[in-house]
C-alpha cells in the first residue's frame, strides 16, 4: 500500500497549490485527481488575481498559460434596450507586475498541477477519492488514516487535505460539516466558450496586441433573480457567463441555459458576440454559504481548503483557494517537524485562516445571504431606475433644469426603492459584488 | 444520447464518457408525481431530467457535474459524481 505524508484531494487551485508548497518543502505528498486530467472538470469566469498568485509564483506569468492580462473593466446595468455603463481602463495593468489575467480552467489548472509534480508530488489521475480510512477507534472511530478510491484502492498518510471543491461529500465524511448548506447557500452558473478571431475582440473591444477586458452584467441577464452575466476576453475565444442564486432560479422557474440563450440575444451583447462560434458549454455553482455556513476548518489528520470550505469572496476564489491551500500545506509542514498531526496541532491553519485579508470580507458579508433572500427584486430594480434615470437624464428635451430634476425625482420616488440614500447605493454595488 | 428539448442544443460540442450504470438514482418516483414544479426538469443545465408520460426521464450522460439537481431536490435526488475517469471533460 502507498504511503505518504500527506494526500491532497482535488488538483484544483487549493489542492495543487497545497501539494506544491508540500513538496517543495521536502514531504511527500500525493495529489489526487478525478478528472483525466487536472481542470478538465473544473469552470470559471474568469480572472486571475496577479499580487495573491505571485504569492505563491513569483512571476508566474512568464511561464502559466494565460489568456490575456486585463486592462478595462465594466459594469453594465443592463436593460432590455439600454445600459447605463461604469467602467475602468488602465494600460498601466498590461505591464508588471499586472494586475488580473483571464485563463481557461482546463489549461491553467493544468499547469498548476504540472508545477506541483516537478515539485515532487505525485500526481494521480483518474483517482477519485471516495471516502477515508479511519483508524480503529476503541468505542468510535478513529482519525483518518488515508482514502479509498472508487477502484477500491487505499492509500494511506498522516494527513488528508481535502480540497474538493465546492459539493462537499468528503468533507460531510469527514465529520467536518456543521450544517449541510442548503439550496440558497448556491449560485449556479452556465457558460459558453466562444471563438472569435483576435483582431475580432481587439475592435470590438477596443484592445491592442494581448490586452483583455472583463464586462460584468446585472439587470437583464437573470431576469427576476439575483444574479450576474460577465464577458471575459480570451486570446481567441469569448467566456460569456451567466447565473444566479439556485433558489431563486428554481422558485422563479428560470432554466440557466435559456437565460443564457436570451442574454446572446441582447442587442449590446449580440453586437460583441456576433459571428462567434460556441465551442464549449460548462456549468458549475459558486458556494455562497460563507461565514454562516463556514466548516470546521480541520480535524484530527485533515484539513479543509478553497471552495470546500467556502473561502469565497465576492468574485475572488481562486485566489483565496490558493492561499487557504498554501496555509493548510504550512501548517502540514510544521506538524511533520513536531511529528503531530493532531487536531490541537493543525488548529495553526485555522488561526492563519482567522488572520488572513480574506476573512475580515467573509465575515463582513455574512449579512449578504439573508439580504439577497429578502431583496430578490433588487437587481431588477436597481437596473431598471438607473436605466430610467439615464435615459431621462440624457434625452434632449424642453424641460427647464429645474423641471428635469424634478422628473428624476419623480421616477425615483415612484419606485418602491429599498435604496434610500448613496450610502445604500454603495452597499447594494457592494452586495453584487461590482467592488 | 437522448435528444434534449433544448433549443440549439450544446450537448454535442462536449467530451463525455458516459458509464455503463447512471450515477443519478430517485428514492421514490412516485414522489414526483406529487411535485408541482418539477424545478429538476428545468435547474439542471444540461437538462437531464425530462417528465415524459407521467414519470421522470433522467438521461445521465448528459450531466455535467454541476451538482445542482441535488440541491434543490435533497428529497428525492440521490447523485454522486460519476466513476473516476468518466463524466464530462472540459478543453477550455
Ligand atoms: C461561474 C464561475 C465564475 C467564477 N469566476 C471566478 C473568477 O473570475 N475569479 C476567481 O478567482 N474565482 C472565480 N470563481 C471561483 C473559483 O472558480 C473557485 O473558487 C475555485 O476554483 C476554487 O478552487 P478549489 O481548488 O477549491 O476547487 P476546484 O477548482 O473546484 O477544484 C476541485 C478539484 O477537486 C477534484 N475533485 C473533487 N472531488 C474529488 C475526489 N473525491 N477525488 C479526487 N478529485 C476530486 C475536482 O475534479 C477538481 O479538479 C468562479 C466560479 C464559478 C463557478
Ligand atoms: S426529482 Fe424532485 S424536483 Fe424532480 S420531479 Fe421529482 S420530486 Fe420534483
Ligand atoms: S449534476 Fe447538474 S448537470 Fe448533472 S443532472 Fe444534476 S443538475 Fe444536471
Amino acid at each position: 500500500m502507498e504511503s505518504y505524508d500527506a494526500i491532497v484531494v482535488g488538483a484544483g487551485p487549493a489542492g495543487s497549490t497545497a501539494a506544491l508548497t508540500l513538496a517543495r518543502n521536502g514531504l511527500s505528498v500525493a495529489l489526487l485527481e478525478r478528472g483525466q486530467f487536472p481542470g478538465c472538470k473544473n469552470v470559471f469566469g474568469g480572472t486571475i488575481y496577479a499580487q495573491p498568485v505571485s504569492e505563491i509564483l513569483p512571476a508566474f506569468w512568464e511561464t502559466a498559460p494565460l489568456e490575456r492580462p486585463v486592462v478595462t473593466e465594466e459594469l453594465w446595468f443592463l436593460h432590455t434596450d439600454s445600459a447605463v455603463r461604469v467602467g475602468f481602463g488602465s494600460l498601466r495593468f498590461a505591464r508588471q507586475p499586472y494586475n488580473k489575467f483571464t485563463v481557461l480552467r482546463s489549461r491553467f489548472d493544468r499547469w498548476l498541477a504540472g508545477e506541483a509534480s516537478k515539485a515532487g508530488a505525485v500526481l494521480h489521475l483518474k483517482a477519485h477519492a471516495r471516502d477515508f480510512v479511519f483508524d480503529k477507534g476503541l468505542f468510535t472511530r478513529g482519525p483518518v488514516q488515508g482514502v479509498k478510491l472508487d477502484n477500491g484502492e487505499i492509500l494511506l498518510s498522516n494527513v488528508v487535505i481535502i480540497a474538493e471543491g465546492v459539493l462537499p461529500f468528503l468533507t460531510a465524511k469527514a465529520g467536518l460539516l456543521t450544517k449541510v448548506p442548503p439550496a440558497y447557500a448556491y449560485t449556479l452558473y452556465v457558460k459558453e466558450v466562444l471563438s472569435l478571431p483576435k483582431e475580432k475582440i481587439n475592435d470590438r473591444l477596443q484592445l491592442e496586441n494581448d490586452e483583455g477586458a472583463i464586462i460584468g452584467i446585472v439587470g437583464f441577464p437573470t431576469s427576476t433573480a439575483i444574479g450576474k452575466a460577465g464577458l471575459w476576453t480570451n486570446r481567441d475565444t469569448l467566456s460569456l457567463v451567466v447565473g444566479a442564486y439556485l433558489n431563486q432560479m428554481a422558485s422563479h422557474g428560470l432554466s440557466p441555459y435559456l437565460l443564457l440563450k436570451r442574454l446572446k440575444e441582447h442587442p449590446f451583447v449580440k453586437r460583441i458576440i456576433e459571428g462567434a462560434e460556441p465551442v464549449e458549454y460548462q456549468a458549475h455553482m459558486i458556494p455562497k454559504g460563507g461565514y454562516t455556513f463556514l466548516p470546521k476548518l480541520y480535524g484530527d489528520n485533515v484539513l479543509v481548503v478553497g471552495d470546500a470550505a467556502l473561502m469565497i469572496s465576492g468574485r475572488r476564489g481562486t485566489d483565496l483557494a490558493m492561499l487557504s491551500g498554501k496555509y493548510a500545506a504550512e501548517t502540514v509542514i510544521q506538524a511533520k517537524a513536531k511529528g503531530d498531526f493532531s487536531a490541537k496541532m493543525l488548529a495553526n491553519y485555522a488561526l492563519k485562516i482567522n488572520r488572513a485579508f480574506f476573512m475580515e470580507d467573509i465575515k463582513a458579508r455574512r449579512g449578504d445571504l439573508q439580504y439577497y433572500q429578502n431583496r430578490s427584486d433588487a437587481d431588477y430594480l436597481i437596473s431598471s431606475t438607473l436605466n430610467e434615470l439615464a435615459s431621462e437624464f440624457f434625452t434632449v428635451d424642453l424641460l427647464n433644469e429645474k423641471e428635469k430634476r424634478e422628473r428624476l425625482t419623480g421616477i425615483l420616488r415612484s419606485k418602491q426603492f429599498p435604496l434610500k440614500t448613496l450610502g445604500d447605493l454603495w452597499a447594494a454595488l457592494r452586495h453584487w459584488e461590482a467592488l | 444520447m437522448l435528444e434534449a428539448k433544448f433549443p440549439e442544443d450544446p450537448l454535442p460540442l462536449l467530451e463525455i464518457n458516459v458509464d455503463d450504470t447512471s450515477h443519478i438514482a430517485l428514492r421514490d418516483p412516485q414522489n414526483c408525481l406529487l411535485c408541482a414544479n418539477k424545478p429538476c426538469t428545468y435547474i439542471c443545465p444540461s437538462q437531464v431530467f425530462e417528465w415524459e408520460e407521467e414519470a421522470l426521464k433522467i438521461n445521465y450522460s448528459r450531466c455535467v457535474e454541476c451538482g445542482a439537481c441535488q440541491k434543490i431536490c435533497p428529497e428525492n435526488i440521490i447523485w454522486e459524481y460519476p466513476r473516476a475517469g468518466y463524466g464530462i471533460t472540459y478543453h477550455y
